[in-house]
């Protein structure tokens, strides 16, 4: 029993590191139309921005802010750069996701060929361990758990009582209409990079610190995660990337409480590949 | 002289690999992001059937099987392996998934698949891998180091590449390989022409599968070790990499792409390493992998057809075909098809019925009953009841019924949003109905898919240009056409001997095609370089390659000329009159009036009238419908 809750403290971490990489991995492809491939690569550039921010003896918590500025500036130069050519030129949408293949494999080895193969974590104290009721969490998974929870409740706000959020909503499900209606959607698709971009370098943060220990290719398997929350929840649909983080997140880590640890994703393959073959619209359904 | 030996096989397999995934991705179009997965399951396969059992080493490796079967059966076994692992991934590819959410769903499972191996030990010894796989034929006197067996070996796996060549060339080059190429560039469109796409895909990520199987059987014969390393997910990419700098669509340019890519990257980072020994060990292979990332987004965009584009299938129009007039033979390519002989109508109490099949269009009075539905007067061909189509919450069609008399021209107008061209592809199957029932000559088809609505007979255009860009204007009309028996997998292999006939008769019925409507000098032009009214004609002539009983038009004059927008609708008349049926969504009224009796006025989702122009224009609702629309 003990061994269960303590999974699902796992879990809840898990659940809120990837929830904020879902939602801004679901958003980035809605309103963007880019199935982009490349997120966790810029996750991982803002887990080493904040390292070497970190590194020069400011909090990880300051570099936090840092890291979420930088990749935010990354997404927008990516989509300038690369994306948005590519689209306005009408490339079809394979052609753009082998792109953002290719633009992950730029950043991820780009940060390899500096930083070189080793792992690394950042100075930082855990702070007090609290126990409740057999769930034991430090002082800094609460505070991930937090954040988690302000990005998925500004996420909410932002969807549902902005006019930026309705704009962006209205370009995502239908970009040409959205723009005969005097909405702005370069604007708010450059806007949608930036926001994305930022909740990426978060992710990425928040990330490194639940593992402790990472390198540039730590995130490869954690865009398995990501991508079985997206579909799980359905694509586009950021409400849906919020259930299927917590669904995903714990039951992989309750899961590894009593099969090897290693095999943990295999949950969240099953579940991604199950969501394809049978409802690619995801368990929300065709809402946009 | 080794080093030379091992580029040669290195380079053989790398164009192997290349082959397999330029045939799936480079003809057929489908983006297998998991390709190094069945290399991989053929690596593994070759190498457990050529060990011995794991306890025969003193048990430092473990893995299944250990058959330490004689050459040529492990090779074997690694293709049939690629082919074997392929099944299960099908349902990745039938017509209802994205190309893209599918390429998603092969790439996490190569992360996965890399991940379970690297963990699991019994299988294939986990994260060691497997080594002291045994070389391929170890003849008598002779050891495996030797120079001569190492050259043998490398010669035969040249040898072994050329053959891989050959086939995908093979296979590429008959009616299948344009059919394949057919779905590459719209798989929606060839779906509706007939083509099972599942099939088709299936067929490629099984021979593909099998390729690459191959590839990886023969590397691990050559390297005696093969490990979860040696296998990642970005591995993919470097071969899709290859494919793309080669030339898309042109085998030659994936052999060109294995060398260069795979094969020249790795001279290139050794020489540099040779140089630089003081160089930190991670540096270059990570630089390798950015400049692998920098060059598929430089190519894609700079020359997304690659150093070697695909090449242009000229097909020489049979000669004579170029004359016109019905005194020559060519025209007399309408063979006897049982589909098109008029099936004898129902014995219904209407006296008019033997008259109605021949169906000429001018004669309102009996043609245009004034109710629409449930009148089994006439000979339907084609029908609606109760069709409902919802989009999220909007009823773009609801509760439509209506009844298409054989052998007429029936016109179909409303305003836009009417829902017409929603109906056209609910009758067609390229859209599911949400409710209601869609019948045809006498069956209920509502849940037949597409492209055996379109083996029936029941053929449709699109409203958007919908070209096979990629393939000529004669290709385009070819590939449209049914039974042609090397437009099978299994047909395709025998080879031309076995469908050349078929072949010639159908280029002669597109050649006829083609002097009909007067598009013979652009034949052998890419259909997508064509003009707009061009390009709709290529596809209302590929609408009719396919033997249509019953033809579906959406907007076929929209944006053609007027002189070309008479000759087509004259030819649609002809064609009525020769026992077809047409249904035809058009804007002009003109045009209405002019070809479609009866016509069928839609508005809001629902039908609002039918009858002739004349009995229309009294109708007040209908002129208000058109007028407010």
């Amino acid at each position: 029993m003990s061994i269960f809750v303590a999974s699902v403290g796992f879990g809840l971490i898990t659940s809120a590191v990837l929830a904020i990489a879902a939602v801004g991995f679901t958003l980035q492809f809605a309103v963007t139309d880019v199935l982009n491939l490349a997120f966790a690569a810029v996750m991982t550039a803002g887990a080493f921005i904040a390292y070497w921010i970190n590194q020069m003896g400011v909090s990880v918590w300051l570099a936090l802010f840092v890291a979420m500025a930088a990749c935010s500036a990354l997404s927008v130069a990516l989509n300038l750069v690369v994306y948005s050519p590519f689209q306005r030129r009408g490339s079809s949408p394979i052609t753009i996701v082998i792109v953002s293949l290719g633009m992950a494999l730029i950043i991820e080895f780009g940060i390899q060929a500096i930083v070189g193969g080793i792992n690394v974590s950042y100075t930082m104290s855990q702070g007090r361990t609290l126990e409740a009721g057999g769930l034991i969490l430090t002082t800094v998974q609460l505070v991930i758990i937090a954040i988690s929870l302000i990005v998925m409740i500004s996420a909410h706000v932002l969807l549902r009582y902005t006019k930026l959020g309705k704009a962006m909503r209205a370009t995502a499900a239908n970009r040409a209409l959205a723009r005969n209606c005097g909405i702005r959607t370069g604007r708010v698709i450059t806007i949608t990079w930036a926001v994305t971009g930022a909740l990426a370098g978060l992710a990425g943060t928040v990330f490194a610190i639940d593992v402790g220990s990472f390198g540039p290719t730590s995130t490869d398997l954690f865009v398995v995660l990501i991508l079985a929350a997206v579909f799980l929840g359905g694509p586009g649909h950021a409400y849906g990337a919020m259930l299927g983080a917590v669904v995903i997140g714990i039951s992989t880590e309750v899961s590894a409480a009593y099969i090897q640890p290693d095999y943990k994703y295999v949950i969240a393959f099953v579940a991604l590949l199950a969501m394809l073959a049978v409802r690619p619209s995801g368990l929300l359904g065709a809402r946009a | 002289m080794y080093y030379l030996i091992t580029l040669l096989v290195y380079g053989s397999v790398d164009v192997i690999a290349c082959l397999g995934l330029s045939l799936q991705f480079g003809i057929a179009g489908v983006t297998n992001f998991g390709f190094i997965i069945f290399q991989a399951v053929g690596a593994y396969t070759a190498a457990i059937l050529s060990l011995p059992p794991d306890t025969a080493n003193g048990g430092f490796q473990r893995y299944v099987g250990g058959l330490q079967l004689p050459f040529p059966l492990p090779w074997i076994g690694a293709a049939l392996a690629g082919a074997v692992l392929a099944l299960p991934f099908t349902f990745l590819v039938g017509r209802r998934l994205r190309g893209d959410f599918a390429a998603i769903g092969l790439l996490v499972t190569a992360v996965l698949l890399n991940l379970l191996v690297m963990n699991y030990v019994p299988l294939f010894n986990g994260d060691a891998g497997l080594a002291i796989v045994p070389a391929p034929f170890q003849p008598q006197g002779m050891t495996t180091a030797s120079t001569t067996y190492q050259w043998a070996f490398a010669a035969g796996v040249a040898v072994l590449a050329a053959c891989v060549y050959w086939y995908a060339r093979h296979m590429t080059e008959t009616p299948y390989g344009r059919t394949l190429r057919a779905m590459r560039d719209n798989d929606k469109v060839a779906d509706s022409l007939g083509k099972n796409l599942l099939a088709l895909r299936t067929a490629m990520l099984v021979v593909g599968g099998a390729i690459a199987g191959l590839s990886g059987g023969v590397l691990v014969s050559f390297t005696t070790v093969w490990s979860p390393a040696a296998w990642t997910y970005a591995e993919t990419i470097v071969l899709f990499a290859a494919v793309i700098i080669g030339g898309r669509g042109n085998h030659l340019g994936a052999v060109l792409g294995a060398v260069l890519v795979p094969v020249g990257f790795e001279e290139v980072t050794r020489l540099i390493t040779n140089a630089n020994p003081s160089l930190p060990p991670n540096l270059l292979p990570s630089l390798q992998w950015v400049a692998i990332g920098l060059l598929i987004a430089l190519f894609l965009w700079f020359r997304p057809q690659g150093i070697l584009p695909e090449r242009r299938r000229v097909i020489p129009l049979p000669a004579g075909a170029a004359a016109d007039g019905p005194a020559l033979p060519v025209p007399q390519q309408h063979l006897p098809d049982p589909g098109r002989v008029p099936v004898p109508s129902l014995p219904v109490a209407g006296t008019a019925v033997p008259s109605q099949a021949a169906a000429s269009p001018a004669n309102p009075s009996s043609a245009g009953p004034g109710s629409v539905t449930d009148e089994p007067t006439a000979d339907v061909v084609l029908q609606a009841r109760n069709v409902s189509r919802e989009f999220g919450g909007v009823h773009a069609v609801s509760d439509v019924s209506l009844s298409v008399i054989r052998g007429t021209l029936t016109g179909l107008i409303g305003p836009n949003g009417a829902g017409k061209s929603t109906l056209l592809a609910l009758l067609a199957g390229t859209d599911r109905v949400s409710a209601g029932q869609i019948w045809y000559q006498g069956q209920d088809i509502t849940g037949v898919p597409a492209f055996r609505r379109a083996r029936q007979g029941l053929v449709r255009t699109f409203q958007l240009a919908s070209e096979f860009k990629r393939l000529t204007v004669l290709e385009n009309l070819l590939s449209a056409a049914p039974g042609n028996r090397g437009d099978t997998f299994m047909g395709a292999l025998a080879g031309k001997r076995y469908w050349g006939q078929d072949e010639a008769a159908v280029i002669a019925k597109a050649a006829a095609m083609l002097n009909k409507f007067g598009l013979e000098p652009l034949a052998n032009e890419y259909a997508g370089d064509l003009s707009g009214g061009q390009r709709r004609l290529v596809e209302i002539m590929r609408a009719l390659m396919a033997d249509p009983q019953v033809l579906l038009l959406d907007e076929p004059m929209a944006g053609v000329h007027p002189e070309l927008a008479r000759r087509i609708g004259d030819a649609l008349v002809e064609l009525c009159k020769d026992g077809m049926t047409i249904l035809m969504v058009e804007h002009e009224l003109a045009i209405m009036d002019e070809y479609c009796d009866p016509v069928i006025v839609m508005a809001e989702g629902a039908v609002l009238a039918q009858g002739t122009m004349t009995q229309l224009r009294e109708r007040a609702e209908v002129v208000e419908a058109y007028l407010v629309g």
